[in-house]
Order: C-alpha cells, then sequence, then structure tokens
C-alpha cells in the first residue's frame, strides 16, 4: 500500500464525495426552504444518469450538452411538480402536509424508478467515455476523472454565483436564514419555494450527468442515495452549502478509504454507520442554527 | 355480558372465526392473499404504535421485519421447532431495538425521520455483508414444507392480537403517554410524564410484532435474501399502506393495508408491466388528495355507512356521577397542605441563564414562603418566562441553584419536579391538542399517582373540569376550544399536577373582566383551601391587587423590585422602566 | 392614508383581533399602545399582510388593496420593522440592508438608497460587511430600521423598536425616526412604553384583548386621570 496508491483511492473518493455533495446541495436548499422531505431526489440522479447514458449511447452529444438538456427539463419538471403536488399540501395541517409529502415523493419515487426501469431496463450502465488517462508522478488520472473534477468545480461555482450575486440566491438565504425577515421584505413565498424546488433538482440531475460518467448507474440506486444526501446535509447543517460540501467530501473519501483498506462491500455501510454516529452525537449536526 | 356487549363482539368474533376457517375451505390463491394482508396488517399496525400514536415517524421500521426473518431463518436451519424460532426471533429484535432506541430518541421530527430511514440500506448490507451468519446475497433457503396453513392461523393470531392491544393500549395509561408525547412532548415532560422509558417500550414493542411478522411470512415463503426483506420497494408499502386508510385511527391501518393489497393484486393480474407506476401513481394521488388516510376524509366521516369507521381513539366516561356536581374549589381531589408561613418553599440562589450572549436570568435571588401569593411582573423580555422554565427545568440554568422545600432541583429530570409538586401553565395555551378536555386533565392525574387506574383519573378529571366550567366541552378536542377555554382548561391541567408550587404564566390576558376576575378567585381559592403557593406572572394590575402578598419585578432579567404591591407601584425605578412616567404624573 | 375598519383576524382557530378599527393621516406620527397580548403586533401584521383579515377592511392610499400579500403591501410603500427584529445573522450588514430593496421598484436605486441609510445611521456603513448577528441591540435595531427604509415605504410600521436597546441609542434613534418623518414618511408605532409613545406622536390608540377602546391626541390622553387607569385595567 504505497502513498501513491492512497493518494490515487483519495481523489477518486475527493470526486465522489464532491458528486455527492451536490446531490446533497439541491437537498439542502429543498430541505432548508420548502421544508420538504423529497424522498425522490436521488432517484432523480439515477433517471438523470440512465437517460444520459442512453442519450450518449444513442447520439454521442457532449455530455455538456446532455447535461444541459437535463437541467432545463428537470427545472421545468420540478417547478410544475411543486406547484401541482407539493404546495397545495401547505394548506393542510401540520399532520396532514407531512404524511401528504411522504406520500407524494415515495410515489414519485415508484413512478420514476419503474418508468425508466421500463424504458431502460433495469441493468447497470453509465457513460462510456474514451479511456485517457494523465500521470502525475506515479498517480494516473483518467480523463473521465478530470471531466467530473471540472464538471463539479464548475457547477459549485455555478451555485455559489447564484448565491451571493443574484437576487434569487439572497432572497434564498435570507429564507433559511429567517422566514419572517424575508416575507416583510417582499419576498414571494410561493415562486421562491417553487425555484428552489426546481433549481434543486436541476442540480441533482447535473450531479447524475456527471456521476454516470464515472460510475454505473441504475434506475434503483435513488433511495439509497437519497439516504446518503439525507445523512450529509444533517451533518453539514441545514441550508448550510459549506458543510454539505465537506460532509459530502467526508463521506465520498471514508468509502473510497474503505473500499481500500478494508473489503469494498464494506465501504457503503460503514460511511452509513459514521454518519449515524455523528447524528447521534451531534443531533443538529455541525452547521450554523438557522435564525 | 349485557346485551349489547354481546353484540359488540359478536361481529369481530365471526369474523375472525371466519378467517380462521379459510384456510380449510378456499383455495390457496385466496389463502396466500389474506396471508398477506394479515402480514401487511401486522407490520402496518405495529408501525403506527411508534408514528401514528407517538408521533415519531420511524422510516426504518421494516429492519425489524428483516431481523426476525433472518434470526428465525437462521434458527430454523439449526433445527429448532417454528414456534420457538419465532419467539427467539422477536426476543432479539426486542434487543436490538432497545440498544438502538437510546440514541436514536435523542433525535427529533425530520432528523428522528432520517435517521430511522439510514438503517434500512444498512441493514440490506449488513445482510449482504456478513455472510457467516446470514449467507450473504445467497439467502436463507428454509427446510421445504407446506406450512400455508400453519404460518396463516399463526398470522392470524398476531393479528389479532395486534388490533387488539392497540385498542387496549389505547385505554391505559401507556396509551396517554404516546398521546401526550405525540401532541407537545415538553409539556408532558413537565405534567409528569416519563419519556424515555416510554418510548424505548413502544419500539420494543413494535419491533415484536414485526418481527414476528418476518418471522412467519418468511416461513411461508421459505427463502429469504437481502433485497427481499429490506428492500426500498417493501419497506415502504406497509407504511403508506397505513397512511393512506389514516394514520393513528382504530381502523386506520386495516382499512388502509386492506385497499392497498387490493389494488396490488388486481395490478398484478390485470397490468402486464408498469406495476409499480400504478401503484406509485395511487399513492400519489391520495399523498395529494387525502393526505389524512381515506378515514379522515370528510366525505366518508359524513356518511352513514362508514362513519364509525373514522372514529378517533377517545376515552370517555359519559355516567353521570353520583350527588351533585358542584363547580366550586371546596370539591377538587387536592390535598390540602397544611402551610407554614415562614418556611420558605422555592429558593433561587443567584440564579443566572445565558443564551449565548444574552442574558435572560441575570442573578435571581428569590425566596418563596409556602402559602404566598406572589406577582411577578416585568416589561416584555425580562425574563419572567424564563424563571419559570428554570424551575420546571426546561432550560437548565447556567449558574445558580434552585430549591423546592429544600430539595436542590438541579438534579431532577423535569417529570420528577413535577411530581415533587410543581405545576405550570403557559402564556400561549398549550393543551394537547387531538385530545379531549377530559383526558387533557387526566394525563397528568394518571402520572402523577400512578396507583391511580385510568378509568379512575378520568372520574377525577370530571371534577376539575367542573371546577373550571367546561363540562359542556368535556369530550370536545382541545384545539376546538376559544381562547378563554384554553385558559381555563391550561389552568385545571396544572391543578391536576397536584401542585405545591403554582407557577401561572398570563393566564389573564386576552380575557374580559368578569373572566379575569374569576380567574382571581380561583388562585384565592386554592392558596386558601389546599395551601398552594403561586407565584402569577401577569400585566393586569387590577388583578394582582385583589389576592398578591409580595410582588417582584423583573426588568432585562435582574430583580430590581420586591415589596408589597403598594411599595412597587411606588418606587421610582419601576414606574420608570415598566409603565413610564406618565404613571407617576397620572397618580 | 390608511384605515382599518372593524378588522378582525384568526390564528388558526384562535381570533387574535376582533374590532380594530383605527385612522393613519398622511405625513402623521400615531401611536399604538397596549399590554402585551393586547392585539397591537397582528394589528401590524395584519395591515403589512402577514396574516390575512377574516373580517373588516382595509384602505390604503384611498383604495382597498387589491392583493392583501406582503409582497403586494410592501411594493405598495407599507414596510415593517417587526418585532423582535427578524434580521439575517448570518448575512452582511449591508446584504440584510439589500434585502430591504427585494421589491422591483426599489431595486433600481439600490446604490443610492444604500448610501442615505449609511448617512441616516453612520455606524451601519462602518459595519457593512460585518454579519448582523454579530451586532449590538441598538446596532441591530438600526439595521432593521433601515432594512424596512430600503423599500422606500409611504407608511412605515414599528412595532417596539426599542427592546433590549440602550436608553442613549435610543434617543439617537428617535431622532433619526424624527428626520425621516420630516422627509414625508407615515408612521404607527407600537411601544409599551406610554411616556415615550406619546412624547414621539401626536395620536394614539389603545388596543385592549383585540378591540381599540381609546383614541385621542396627545395631550387629550396625558390630561385623562382615566387614561393611564384605563390602559393598565387598574380600574
Amino acid at each position: 500500500m504505497t502513498v501513491d496508491v492512497i493518494i490515487q483511492v483519495l481523489i477518486g473518493g475527493v470526486l465522489l464525495g464532491g458528486v455527492y455533495a451536490l446531490v446533497a446541495f439541491g437537498l439542502s436548499l429543498i430541505y432548508g426552504i420548502v421544508r420538504i422531505l423529497n424522498f425522490a431526489h436521488g432517484t432523480l440522479l439515477a433517471v438523470s444518469g440512465v437517460v444520459a447514458s442512453l442519450i450518449y449511447a444513442s447520439y454521442h452529444l457532449h455530455p455538456v450538452f446532455i447535461a444541459l438538456l437535463l437541467a432545463a427539463a428537470t427545472f421545468v419538471f420540478g417547478y410544475l411538480f411543486y406547484m401541482a403536488l407539493l404546495h397545495p399540501l401547505g394548506r393542510r395541517n401540520h399532520f396532514e402536509s407531512t404524511v401528504g409529502t411522504v406520500l407524494v415523493t415515495v410515489g414519485a419515487l415508484l413512478m420514476l424508478s419503474d418508468i425508466t426501469a421500463v424504458m431502460a431496463g433495469a441493468t447497470q450502465r453509465n457513460i462510456q467515455l474514451d479511456f485517457e488517462a494523465f500521470e502525475i508522478g506515479a498517480i494516473v488520472v483518467s480523463s473521465a476523472q478530470v471531466k467530473i473534477l471540472l464538471g463539479i468545480t464548475g457547477l459549485m461555482l455555478a451555485i455559489h454565483l447564484l448565491l451571493t450575486r443574484t437576487w434569487f440566491g439572497r432572497a434564498l438565504r435570507a429564507v433559511t436564514e429567517n422566514r419572517v425577515g424575508a416575507l416583510i421584505c417582499g419576498v414571494n413565498s410561493t415562486r421562491l419555494k417553487a425555484l428552489t424546488f426546481a433549481f434543486g433538482s436541476t442540480t441533482v440531475a447535473i450531479a447524475g450527468v456527471l456521476y454516470a460518467i464515472s460510475f454505473p448507474v441504475s434506475p434503483y440506486m435513488g433511495f439509497g442515495l437519497t439516504v446518503k444526501a439525507f445523512t450529509i446535509v444533517v451533518v453539514g447543517g441545514v441550508g448550510n452549502l459549506r458543510g454539505a460540501l465537506l460532509a459530502g467530501i467526508l463521506l465520498g473519501v471514508a468509502e473510497s478509504m474503505t473500499s481500500l483498506l478494508w473489503k469494498p462491500e464494506w465501504a457503503p455501510a460503514l460511511s452509513m454507520i459514521l454518519m449515524l454516529l455523528i447524528l447521534v452525537a451531534k443531533p443538529q449536526g455541525f452547521g450554523k442554527k438557522s435564525a | 355480558m349485557s346485551a349489547a356487549h354481546f353484540r359488540q363482539w359478536l361481529l369481530p368474533a365471526v369474523l375472525i372465526a371466519a378467517l380462521a376457517a379459510l384456510p380449510f375451505l378456499g383455495n390457496a390463491y385466496l389463502v396466500t392473499f389474506t396471508f398477506t394482508i394479515l402480514i401487511a396488517y401486522i407490520l402496518g399496525q405495529s408501525w403506527d404504535w411508534v408514528s401514528g400514536e407517538m408521533g415519531y415517524v420511524n422510516l426504518g421500521h421494516y429492519c425489524f421485519y428483516g431481523v426476525g426473518a433472518y434470526v428465525f431463518s437462521i434458527a430454523l436451519v439449526a433445527h429448532y421447532p417454528a414456534l420457538f424460532a419465532m419467539l427467539v426471533a422477536a426476543a432479539i429484535t426486542i434487543l436490538i431495538a432497545v440498544a438502538v432506541a437510546v440514541p436514536l430518541f435523542r433525535l427529533h421530527g425530520d432528523y428522528f425521520a432520517f435517521a430511522t430511514l439510514a438503517l434500512l440500506p444498512l441493514a440490506e448490507i449488513l445482510a449482504f455483508n456478513l455472510t457467516s451468519i446470514t449467507n450473504g446475497g445467497d439467502g436463507i433457503v428454509l427446510p421445504i414444507q407446506s406450512v400455508l396453513k400453519a404460518s396463516y392461523l399463526i398470522a392470524l393470531g398476531v393479528c389479532v392480537l395486534a388490533f387488539f392491544s392497540t385498542v387496549w393500549i389505547n385505554s391505559i395509561r401507556f396509551g396517554y403517554a404516546l398521546k401526550s408525547i405525540r401532541n407537545d412532548e415538553e409539556v408532558a415532560e413537565v405534567l409528569g410524564v416519563r419519556i424515555l422509558p416510554i418510548k424505548i417500550k413502544v419500539l420494543a414493542l413494535s419491533a415484536a410484532f414485526a418481527s414476528l411478522a418476518g418471522a412467519i411470512q418468511s416461513w411461508q415463503m421459505s427463502y429469504i435474501d437481502p433485497p427481499t426483506v429490506f428492500g426500498l420497494n417493501v419497506a415502504l408499502i406497509p407504511i403508506a399502506m397505513v397512511l393512506l386508510g389514516g394514520s393513528g385511527l382504530r381502523w386506520g391501518p386495516l382499512v388502509g393495508v386492506i385497499v392497498l393489497a387490493c389494488i396490488q393484486q388486481w395490478l398484478l393480474v390485470n397490468i402486464q408491466s408498469l406495476q409499480a407506476t400504478v401503484y406509485g401513481a395511487i399513492i400519489l394521488l391520495i399523498g395529494r388528495f387525502m393526505p389524512g388516510g381515506i378515514l379522515r376524509a370528510p366525505w366518508l366521516r359524513n356518511s352513514r355507512w362508514f362513519g364509525a369507521l373514522s372514529q378517533e381513539h377517545h376515552e370517555y366516561i359519559v355516567e353521570e356521577k353520583s350527588g351533585n356536581k358542584a363547580s366550586t374549589a371546596d370539591t377538587l381531589p387536592l390535598p390540602a397542605i397544611q402551610v407554614n408561613r415562614s418556611k420558605p418553599l422555592l429558593e433561587c440562589e443567584n440564579l443566572r441563564m445565558e443564551f449565548g450572549g444574552n442574558v435572560a436570568v441575570d442573578n435571581v435571588n428569590l425566596k418563596i414562603m409556602e402559602g404566598e401569593i406572589v406577582g411577578l411582573i416585568g416589561p416584555n423580555g425580562s425574563g419572567k418566562t424564563t424563571l419559570f422554565n428554570c424551575i420546571s427545568r426546561v432550560f437548565d440554568p447556567t449558574a445558580g441553584r434552585i430549591r423546592l422545600a429544600g430539595k436542590d432541583l438541579s438534579e431532577l429530570r423535569r417529570d420528577e419536579i413535577a411530581r415533587l409538586g410543581v405545576g405550570r401553565t403557559h402564556q400561549i395555551p398549550r393543551p394537547f391538542n387531538d385530545l379531549t378536555v377530559q383526558e387533557n386533565i387526566a394525563i397528568p392525574l394518571m402520572f402523577h399517582d400512578t396507583k391511580l387506574s385510568s378509568q379512575q383519573a378520568f372520574l377525577q378529571a370530571r371534577e376539575f373540569v367542573a371546577y373550571a366550567e367546561l363540562e359542556h366541552r368535556l369530550t370536545s378536542r382541545a384545539d376546538s376550544l376559544s381562547l378563554q377555554e384554553k385558559k381555563a382548561l391550561e389552568f385545571a391541567r396544572a391543578l391536576a399536577c397536584k401542585p405545591k408550587l403554582l407557577l401561572v404564566d398570563e393566564v389573564a390576558s386576552g380575557l374580559a373582566s368578569s373572566e379575569v376576575m374569576r380567574f382571581v378567585e380561583h388562585i384565592r381559592h386554592v392558596r386558601d383551601r389546599y395551601g398552594i403557593t403561586v407565584i402569577w406572572v401577569e400585566h393586569i394590575f387590577s388583578a394582582l391587587a385583589q389576592v398578591v402578598d409580595r410582588v417582584v419585578v423583573l426588568e432585562q432579567g435582574a430583580v430590581i423590585a420586591d415589596g408589597t404591591l403598594n411599595e412597587v407601584v411606588t418606587n421610582e425605578r419601576v414606574l420608570e422602566s415598566y409603565l413610564g412616567g406618565t404613571v407617576a404624573r397620572a397618580h | 392614508m390608511l384605515e382599518l375598519k372593524n378588522i378582525a383576524v384568526d390564528h388558526g382557530k384562535l381570533r387574535a383581533l376582533w374590532d380594530v378599527s383605527l385612522r393613519v393621516e398622511r405625513g402623521e406620527l400615531v401611536a399604538l399602545l397596549g399590554a402585551n397580548g393586547a392585539g397591537k403586533s397582528t394589528t401590524l401584521g395584519a395591515i403589512v399582510g402577514l396574516y390575512p383579515l377574516s373580517e373588516g377592511s382595509l384602505v390604503y392610499a384611498g383604495a382597498p388593496l387589491k392583493n392583501h400579500t406582503t409582497a403586494a403591501t410592501v411594493a405598495a410603500g407599507i414596510a415593517l420593522v417587526p418585532e423582535g427584529r427578524h434580521l439575517f445573522p448570518a448575512m452582511s450588514v449591508f446584504e440584510n440592508l439589500a434585502m430591504g430593496a427585494y421589491t422591483q421598484q426599489a431595486r433600481a436605486g439600490l446604490e443610492e438608497n444604500m448610501e442615505k441609510m449609511f448617512t441616516l445611521f453612520p455606524i451601519l456603513k462602518q459595519k457593512q460587511k460585518q454579519n448582523a448577528g454579530e451586532l449590538s441591540g441598538g446596532q441591530q435595531q438600526q439595521v432593521a430600521i433601515g432594512r424596512a427604509l430600503m423599500s422606500l415605504p409611504k407608511l412605515l410600521l414599528l412595532d417596539e423598536p426599542f427592546i433590549g436597546v440602550a436608553p442613549k441609542i435610543i434617543a439617537e434613534i428617535i431622532e433619526t425616526l424624527r428626520s425621516i418623518a420630516e422627509g414625508g414618511v407615515t408612521m404607527l408605532l407600537v411601544e409599551q412604553n406610554v411616556h415615550r409613545a406619546l412624547d414621539f406622536s401626536a395620536r394614539a390608540y389603545v388596543v385592549e384583548n383585540g378591540r381599540t377602546v381609546l383614541e385621542g391626541e396627545r395631550d387629550a390622553l396625558l390630561n385623562d386621570p382615566g387614561f393611564s387607569n384605563k390602559f393598565l385595567g387598574l380600574d
């Protein structure tokens, strides 16, 4: 077990963690602002990844185009989904709105994964990019990994800019910090929630394309991913994107290192146990508590 | 057994008998179908005890099913008799449930749901990887036996047990603890309910039944592997069934299970592909349009045929109590405390409460004698409610000591403090919203004196309800009360804690002057007749002036005056900070 | 400019306001007094659209509001400085103020109005990059008022703006408010301290148990021996 190998695996882990973080970003925003437990969140990644693989296999479009295509489609879908199915539940009492969103998102999960499985088959697939490698010393980095890195960085930069430079982003942050305060500034709560839901879903769709470049996707993998995203969000703190990034990378690295140093089949479990332990030790996570 | 009683149990008895006869009369298809309904019901109902009754949405409930299935299968393969294997499965699952309950219940609300959600894929991975125990992905193959009849009958037995357990739980103290936690956990504790053991017990019970479901079903299927027992598609379905029918209702889980199982079966037969899509679509539509469950839909509640199914679990004793129901304080079942005016009941020494940088209670020193009525006043944000919260241990003081009748409160839990003799109301009433007035008051009675059965508690509660003049609202849900009624309920419920010290937090604001006077009389009565010491936070001076022996004034967390009402009202500093100079001029 | 006629507001099943009527003319400074829980905050919240009206009417600038949401009322020129401030603690002072200019019309003049705020509240210019949560009570209150002003309101509602603020800063803030008023902004102030409230406003309403029970000019109220009694419930 040389240092080079460890670094190699670490790189893989950081990239994986970066994708996880992207998935968790979307969920963090949705949960922080719309206050909805979206069970179908991870399934969006699975569907996006499968569709992206199919498109690539059939038309050989550049992954960036595929990502933009899927992003636009998911944005519209997310907006409409929220307005038609989730927003009306907010008018009911707390118990019914919580239960209602659980049922709606679980139903969506079942529908999405089943339709995708029927369309594309349940087997795993991914975007088979041509393999090229770069060598930095003794460390081999594939072009796919570089592309993922660029994708992650690009997306995170875009999100950061959106959050800090646009009025939408400012409103998002304001609502996370203090709902009432944002309301009295004239923020239109409904539209903001719908846009947040759409935006969060778009993020996850793009993450799906990135994920599919290096890792296999299948229609039914969504739920496990949703669980990981949930735990990342809670550990990193709801609405705290930096925390989600850190937690995501922690998870990705933990999984990769476990695969390397112990047994690969334990990788997903160990990271979950880690997260559960952290949750129990510090029930509010590590992020800032909202006002 | 009276005729009515007989009739009530006749229908269920007939149904159960019919179901029991099924394997001997019906075809295998029907038996298998009914069997899946039985299993689903056991799973769903056991889930509902933790989620619908107690309000903790346990998304990982299916783990117990899976563990039960595996333990049973391993025991069966090791040649233990089936029934014994089932019991072992239940026992081990209970142990696991107890072990995870303690850390898990430190989480609340959504965080609890998240954490329990994560248990499912974790369990699946454990099942895959611990191949020496579970045989990994190959699964466990059970000895092939024709066990349809036997497994069906056992399942029926467990089903019936689950149903009657539900009915029974809802009539005893344990069930009311669950329901009080569901409504307001903090208030439940402050009223004397000891929370953690209740949570552990209900989770253990829930786990036991779920594990039996897993054991029985795996016996029938003769084969288990990780995705079969831990997979998502299966894991959330019993939950969706209960929610579909109506969580927290007596018939909700049963109705939901039957409806969704029938739909599932119909789909299997009639639709070749996209079954899960149709299934998912149905769940989605129910969630969108009928999230309270079918049984809570208005059209069903009001229908003649099905309305009875929508009943909530409520206990009330409607028979008239013999003798007259006087509405004065004299008939309250409260102990008459002998008061020693020179003995301090409550002592606060250098009490300090800080939140971050904000000092809410600033070195408060206070001595309240037995039998005193002390007014506590001060402007908004001066720390009055925080002081109450420190006494009832809702907050842990940053520094200082509080003693009740000489006993240091810092070592005690909230429910112990309640039982020691502290009762309180809240500034904004916090009744148990989906419980009736009678149930609200019966709960502290039940938990203050554990020798009291729930029936006796309900009887006693009627006297408090009469005292609060809420008899006409006895069986109304608390959330349907007006503000004045809620405040009366809050006050009566605090009295039902049989307190030595009563903390009253702004019970009179928002009320008309006649209603205010009634409260003044109540406060005077409880002190004169029962020796209860009262600390009363109030803004309405005319009310305080009638009864208080002493007034303490807080400003920004510190005591700035402590004396008779007259002394305080003419105190320059108090006037300046609280009333504004106008009042001084007007006098 | 603003007229509430017999409004009633419910919080869920609980009626918080039963019958509140008041009138604020353009350019006036009016105070809303009353004990805790009387309904003062609810009244302001109802004006700005946080709570829908169950009964009664609200007329602003001569016409009933077309759309009674907070977004619409802010756009129409009503701004609230809420009790407890409700700032965004992890966002900078600059961003807090900027959020006040969220409405489309106000965004255009962001730079200009920000400068005006800094002139009114010089200490905020100094602390503009600091997170709002780190400021003292008095400074936070200034941010809250500044944020409300950024939407260029014609009517400013202030809900107990002096809680937790040092007396010296209170005096400064009152001076600033006076100068803002001179600039043509109408104000409705909720205040527990009667003395301070009547010092500032020419007219006051007293709210008790969700109803307006008294109204009067400053001098009339101060010289009314029954006033303080009625207000404090000493009768």
